[in-house]
Formats: structure tokens, sequence, C-alpha cells
């Protein structure tokens, strides 16, 4: 660890001192090291190294945060002082005052340890599977053109030390590594067709072997060209649809992890990220689907994108259930959000950087599998539509109401997959969602993301997942 | 140490050890004022100074971010891509530093008043949050920024300058019951009036709402708000980076400057000169001159934005748009039209007014597909009058077909910057007809 860890015990200190009932002094660094490719040849090398340390204090029942990259004992103190006398500030418009729960917070030190370091994984070694990626892509297609390929290739290092007034002092250091890839296929009488597709992961370069990227992305291309060819529209009738676990995954995330967070669903992202469909009332009772519709939101899975085993304030970290057999059942709480509800945090506060306050966050979000194959889930569909992956998705503010486009799609007939589809639009209301669920494979994957959440705007890692699903009876639109 | 002297003393230690490089030192002290329930919800400082250098070597390019304070660091780090870049292969985007002259400054865009109210935003967030609250708000949430920010930028080519300028951003969202209205703005000025109105007119477009409507998917006219606006053109501004056309992230990437893609009325401007809009700058990352342009000039592409690099693989030349690597937009305006906000509505049959937007996605940035969602009130106009409001209905079209239908602006703009708004935005209101809206049925 870079900085003398005395400094933010000092900090802590001080900001108690001046009145501060609650004090937070978080060290963290963030080394990112990218490429870039197009079309198999190098377009940027990129490095960035980000560290400081972030303050937080509680005056008055004010919430100040104030963050530095300087690390000398001067620097750090005046950016405590600071924090402390602008919160202060504000105190006198406080009607509700902010404060924080009782929750036992750890003393811990832990980290993610790759099975193979970066340091092995050699520049030439990432620009070589740059080039094998451009080049089997371009070989598999046959109807079509490679447009452009566009290949993205991450590492980064995360090493955090957070310290606080109620005696937490979590040491963790996380590594990470990522690949994506842009492609567009062109076929002079049907257009084009664009996926943008991603690989994410905590650990080291073993993960590649896992990803298979070359081979992944090829039969992705693959798949695709036969979808521009020959893609037809979706049935314009009611039917059933298989929805895939790429798309899943990215529906548990949007419309049951981003509402079930406190904090929107009290209010402090409405002009940013927005609020909850869900009122606090509701926890406990309301009923957004049937048997299938459990999410779990777990940050411990080893690997994850989204681990952590003690989130920015200290609370130890672990797996909960957001939505249980189809009722809302537990939201992600900070330290302020578990004491306006009466309960405990549960560990969901991360900051992207030493730059961001903690707040409410997501780490890895999964459905529930079920318990059949996926020839079981097709085989008494008549007629129905398979969505494999999609490009174009949004929600609305309050996680109600989202669309997600169809990318890799297929008819189903008489319980086997037959022509590709093009553009299935699935325009649906969250229990519309969730209440149409009539049976879960047993296979759960993950997919990585970046999640987008406060002002100024912070990205965090995270996976989502879940097994395929049969929706029953929808009415599919096509984009137009 | 300075932002000038950081750039000069990190450009002294490696000009020698490399062909090209650019050193850009972005200090940056700022305040934000995050309010919920009427209520401040955090009050965030920020005392940073960020290091970006640029640095190429045998036709190879690497670039670096560095938030540490010290010249010793980023030279230190700088050995390790050194070693990179001297093994991986030329760059297929590479161009020599342009020799350019000295840039005109900039008059205006720095006000001492925004940094007079870094230690107590309070009188601002009152004007905001009252001026919302007498207007009918009930609750009321947003956003008060307040930065002053240097940038210093020297190359190996001799250039070296710096500027200073200061920056507001203001948005609220006005709640009443389950509506919400919304407003925002931006500047390099304080301007109390402005900060004012943010707070009214969130709350004022919610007087429009009275009876909830039925809604049926369908092609409508459909008057954009300044907002929306404002989110949309930043998607379009970003695709007429000459990077985005390379890497297929435009639909312009099948379009030729002259090309039809807009209706005639219909001009976007790039203006890094106008020195009200906080994204205005002297000077690109290169040190070329910047200048105001048409992007979109009378509903023909006109220009694409292009750094010294992608200006030559387009055989043009820099626009004064670098960004390294990936050229971008400073500033955005819309050329005002010769209607107002009541006209609009008054020609409109059977439509909407869309006050504000979020999520635009996209399935096919090569086809300019995309939708967006409608996130506060959306008011119903029949035959020429707002009848009722209909919520979160979403807009799923092609970017060329809603510039070519565009067909009404209004006179008045507005200067608009918010968490949906990156790239500052002067917009008017815009008719725009038979735009497909969708929402779910189930």
């Amino acid at each position: 660890m870079v900085i003398d860890e005395k400094l933010l015990t000092n900090a802590v200190d001080l900001a108690l001192s001046q009145g501060a009932t609650y004090a937070e002094a978080r060290f963290q660094e963030d080394l990112i090291d990218s490429l870039v490719m197009r079309n198999g040849r190098v377009l940027s090398l990129s490095t960035s190294v980000v560290r400081g340390v972030g303050i937080r204090v509680l005056v008055g029942g004010a919430l100040g945060f104030a963050a530095t990259d300087r690390l000398g004992r001067e620097s750090i103190e005046a950016t405590v002082l600071e924090a402390i006398s602008r919160a202060r500030a504000i105190a006198p418009l406080m009607k509700k005052p902010i404060e924080f729960d009782e929750s036992r917070v750890g003393r811990a030190s832990y980290e993610a340890v790759p099975k193979e370091s970066f340091e092995a994984l050699g520049l030439e070694s990432r620009v070589e599977l740059g080039r094998e990626v451009y080049k089997s892509v371009s070989d598999t297609l046959k109807k079509t053109r490679l447009s452009v390929l566009t290949f993205g290739f991450t590492t980064s290092s995360q090493r955090k030390l957070v310290v606080n007034s109620d005696g937490a002092y979590v040491r963790s250091s996380v590594p990470r590594i990522s690949v994506w890839v842009n492609f567009v296929e062109h076929s002079p009488e049907k257009g084009t067709i664009q996926r943008f597709l991603d690989f994410g992961a905590a650990g080291g370069a073993e993960w590649l072997r896992e990803w298979r990227v070359v081979d992944e992305v090829s039969q992705e291309a693959s798949n695709l060209e036969r979808v521009l060819v020959e893609g037809v529209e979706p049935p314009k009738v009611d039917v059933d649809v298989v929805v895939g676990s790429e798309i899943v995954g990215l529906v548990v995330h949007e419309s049951a992890g981003h509402p079930m967070e406190a904090d929107r669903i009290l209010g402090r992202e409405a002009a940013q990220a927005g609020e909850s469909y869900v009122k606090s009332d509701m926890v406990g009772r309301f009923e957004v689907g049937g048997k299938y519709a459990t999410v779990v939101e777990d940050p411990t899975i080893p690997g994850s994108y989204g681990f952590y085993l003690y989130d920015d304030e200290g609370i130890p970290a672990r797996a909960r259930y957001l939505y249980r057999e189809g009722i809302l059942f537990e939201p992600l709480h900070n330290r302020h959000t578990a004491r306006v509800f009466g309960t405990l945090s549960n560990g969901a506060a991360r900051a992207m950087n030493y730059a961001s306050e903690p707040i409410i966050r997501m780490s890895n979000t999964y459905l529930k599998p079920g318990d059949m194959s996926f020839e079981e889930l097709l085989e008494d569909v008549e007629l129905g539509v398979y969505i494999k992956s999609y490009m174009e998705w949004n929600i609305d503010d309050i996680r109600w109401n989202q669309r997600y486009v169809g990318l890799e799609s297929y008819l189903i007939v008489n319980g086997e997959i037959s022509k590709p589809v093009r553009n299935p639009v699935l325009e649906v209301t969250t229990r519309g969602f969730y209440s149409r669920i009539s049976g879960a494979s047993k296979y759960l994957k993950f997919y990585p993301g970046t999640c987008g959440k406060g002002e100024p705007s912070q990205g965090v890692p995270v996976w989502f997942g879940g097994p395929d699903v049969k929706l029953a009876k929808i009415r599919l639109g096509v984009a137009v | 140490m300075s932002a000038v002297d950081l750039a000069g003393r990190v450009l002294y230690e490696l000009r020698d050890r490399f062909d090209n490089v650019a050193v850009r030192v972005v200090s940056r002290d700022s305040v934000m004022l995050k309010i919920w329930n009427s209520q401040p919800g955090v009050l965030q400082m920020w005392k940073d100074i960020v290091t970006h250098l640029l640095l190429g070597k045998r036709r190879r390019v690497a670039v670096l971010e560095f938030r540490v304070s010290s010249p010793e660091e980023v030279v230190s780090a700088v050995k390790k891509i050194e070693d990179y870049v001297a093994r991986v292969e030329e760059s297929e985007l590479y161009a020599d530093l342009p020799e350019v002259k000295k840039p005109a400054p900039l008059q205006g865009g720095y006000d001492r008043r925004v940094v007079e109210y870094f230690s107590d935003p309070r009188p601002l967030a009152e004007v905001v949050v009252n001026s919302a609250l007498s207007a009918g708000a009930e609750r009321v949430a947003g956003t008060i920024e307040l930065e002053e920010v240097e940038v210093a930028l020297a190359t190996s080519r001799g250039f070296s300058e710096s500027y200073r300028k200061t920056e507001v951003m203001a948005y609220l969202r006005s709640f009443r019951g389950d509506l919400s209205g919304h407003w925002a703005w931006g500047s390099t000025a304080i301007d109390l009036k402005s900060l004012e109105s943010v707070g009214s007119k969130s709350a004022e477009i919610l007087s429009y709402a009275k009876t909830k409507s039925e809604f049926a998917p369908g092609r409508y006219d459909v008057i954009l708000s300044p907002l929306v606006v404002g989110n949309l053109m930043n998607y379009v501004a970003s695709m007429a980076s000459g990077m985005a056309i390379l890497i297929g992230m435009s639909f312009l990437a099948k379009k030729s400057i002259g090309d039809s893609i807009a209706s005639e009325s219909f001009t976007l401007v790039d203006a890094p000169r106008d020195a009200l809009l906080p994204g205005s700058t002297p000077f690109d990352d290169e040190g070329v001159e910047t200048y105001d342009k048409p992007i979109i000039d009378r509903g023909r592409l006109a220009s694409v934005l292009h750094n010294t690099a992608t200006g030559k693989v387009f055989k043009s030349s820099s626009t004064g748009n670098a960004g390294w690597v990936n050229p971008r937009p400073w500033n955005l305006i819309v050329k005002p039209g010769d209607s107002s906000l009541e006209g609009m509505i008054s020609e409109v049959r059977r439509g909407y007014l869309i006050t504000n937007n979020w999520y635009t996605r996209l399935q096919n940035y090569v086809e300019g597909q995309f939708s967006t969602v409608a996130r506060d009130v959306v008011l119903e106009v029949r035959d020429g009058s707002i009848e009722g409001y209909v919520d979160r209905v979403r807009i799923a079209d092609k970017f060329e077909a809603l510039l070519k239908s565009a067909r009404a602006m209004s006179r008045e703009l507005y200067d608009i910057a918010w968490w949906e708004v990156r790239i500052p935005t002067r917009a008017p209101y815009i008719l725009v007809e038979s735009v497909n809206l969708t929402k779910p049925v189930v």
C-alpha cells in the first residue's frame, strides 16, 4: 500500500475532534492498462493511475464528502477540514438529519489472487489475441463482409484501505480482466448487423482459457450472418418466448436490482438514475411475479466481476434475496438507508474510485436457475421465438417499463429451433416479465457489465446472469 | 505546482525520449450539492490534478492518465509504457503533432462569483429549490455544481498555453404526486435568473398535466423539449467524430460531406468558442485553435470532427476537435427557427410534447436505430391544445429519419447541461413529424 495508514486514522480522529459524529477515510488506487485495436491493428495503448483519499463526514446531520489526490498529511488534513466546514454550512437545511445504523463493521484484509498474473500476459499476447479474433471472424463470414471489428483488452488492479470512526479497518486488493469486441457485418442486399460483446471477471489471465474468445466471437459472427441474410420478422400474434440467459441477466439487473436499491426507493437518486416502483411499505408484501421470480444479489462469488467481501463502509458482504418466489424481499442497503428502514446494512456501499462517495450498488445479480434442460424449455412450444442476445435496451426511471431488442434470435416451431428472426422487440413491464416465467433452465451463466449511477456518474463492474427462461404468451414487436 | 508548471516539467523530462509528446494537465476545484426530498443529500468537494499524456514514438501511440500530483511519479510510470511502445506494432492511426500558431484567447468564460460560492452554495440552492416549491412542486431533487478549472497543454512542438474557466450546472426535478417535471441549465457564469427558472420551469410543466390519457403505440407528431434535443444531439454529434465513423459506431459511416441527413431547417453547430457554454476551449488537445463549425448545415452533413490523425485518414485536416485518439465535440448549438412552443402546440393535431428523456440506446449504430424513454411528464396534444398527459412512453426510431422529419424549431434557445446532456447544448424546442412511439401493453 502506498499510503501510510496512520494518515487515514489521523484523518478520522481529526474529523471527530472537529465535531463530526461519523468520519471515514478511504484510500483507493486504481491502475488500469488498456489496448484498443481496429481490424487486427493497434490503435492505441493506454494506462491510467487514479490514486487518492476520499473523506466522508457527518456533521450536524449533514453529509460531506471531499477527495484529494495529494497524499501528504497536510493536504489530507485540509481535505478533512473542508469536508467538515462545508457539511456544517448546509446542516441548518437538514429537516431530517442523516444518521447511520448500528451495524458491526469489520477489521479484515483480503485479496483476489490471480492464478496467472497480468505480468505473464505480455503485450504481444494481448495484441495477438486481437489479431486472431479479427482474422477468425473475417474468415468465418461467407455471405456477408466484415465492415469493421474493434477489440479492447483491459486489465486493472484496485486496492483499497477503508478506515472509519466506528472501528472499520478493511484492506483489499482485487485485480480484474476484461475483453470486448464490437463488429459490424454488411450485406449489400440486407444492410448491416452489429454486435457488442464482452467478457469480464476478477482474477488474472486464466480467464482467457475459460472464455475462448476467438471461438466464441467467431461463432457469434457466423450465427449473426444467418440472422442478417435469412432473418424473418417475428410472428404478429402472442407467442411463447424463450429468453436467453444474457437477456435474463440484464432484465434482473435492471428490473430487480435497481428498483431494490434502498436509496432509489427513498428518492436519493430521483434527479439522476431515478426512483423505484417499489415503495418502502411494499417490501415483504408486493407480488411482482410467480414461483420462478427469485433474484439473488451476491458480492462474494469468487472470481466475479463485482467481487468484494466488505463494502466501502466496512460492512461484511453477504448474499441477499431481492425477490423471493415473486415477493419483494430485501432491498440493498447502506448504513444510512438501513437506519431509515429500521434494519441493518447488508453491505451494498461501493465507490468507483477515491474521488467517489460510496453509494448503494449491485455486485453480482442473478435469477435463480430452474430444473429444465434447454430442450425441455422448447419442447411444448408450437410457435415461439428464442431471443438469445441483444443490443438495444432501456428501462424507465422507476424500473417498470422496459425494452430489449433481440439480436441473435430464432423462431421455435413445434419444439425445435427454426429460422432466424431479425430485431424482435420484447417490451414489457416488470410484473409482465416476472409473472410470465413458466420455466427456467438449470444452467446459470453470468455476463459482465459496468453499471452507472450517482452524480458524478460512477461506473462499477458487475456481473448479471441467470438461466434461459420461457415466457408464456406475449406479443413481440419489431424494431423500425 | 501549477498546471502550467507541471505540464512543462513533465514535457521537459519526456521530450527527448519520444518523437511526439503532449502533456495536458487539468487542475480542478469543484463543489457539488446534491438535493433530494427538498433537502441536501450530500455536499461533495474535489481538488485534483489530472495529467494526461500522449506519447508517440516510431509511429506507435500511447495515451496515459494520472491522478497523482508529483511529476516524478508521472515520469517514472512512463517507463513501463515506453517499453510497451518499443514492442508494439505501428499504429494505424498515427500523425505527428501539428505545428500550430498561438490560439486566440477566449474572452469570458471565467466568473469569480462561481468560486465565491464554493464555501457556501446554500444561497444558490435556495434560489433553485424555492422557485420550484413556489411554482407548485411538492418535493424536489437535483444538483448544483460549481467548478473552477485550469487546463494547461505543453507539446513537443513548442506549444505551451493554458486557460482558466468556471462552470455552473444546475438541474432540478419537481414532483407533484406521481408526476414529475425537470429542467436544467449549464453556463460558465452565475446567473440567478437562469437558476430561478431551473426551479420554476421544472414545476410549471406539471400545471399542464391535468388528466391522464390512454396511450396507443404508433406514429405521432412530437414536440421535443430542449432537454430531449440536448440528449439526442449529444449522440448525433458524438457520432460525427472521425473515430466513431472508423470503428462502426456512427450512422454517418455511410454518409459523405454534403449528403442530406436532416431537414433543410436543421443546423447543428459545434461551438467551442461560445464562452458562455461550459465546454468552451480556445485550443484542442493537440494545441490546434478551435473554431465554431456546423456539423449539420441546413440539413446536410457539413463536418466530420477530426484530430490530426483521423483528419489524415479521411484525407482532411484537424477541425480543432482533438481528443487524442478520439475527436470530440465541445459545445453544441442547434440553430433557432421562427416558431414558438405555443405555435408548435397549435399546429399539432394528434401528438405529444416530450419534456425529458433518458436511457438512449442503439440497436445498430451504423443504421442509427435507437430508442429512448420519456422520464418526466409527457403532455398529450390534440387539435392544437394540451388535453392531458401520459407517462414514460418511448421514442423508437432512426436518427436520420428523426432529423429529416424535424419541421419547426423555436426561436428561443435554452442552455442545457445535466446528467443526460454531458456535452453542453443550446437547444430549441423542435417539432418532429411522424415519430414512432411505443409502450408495453403487458
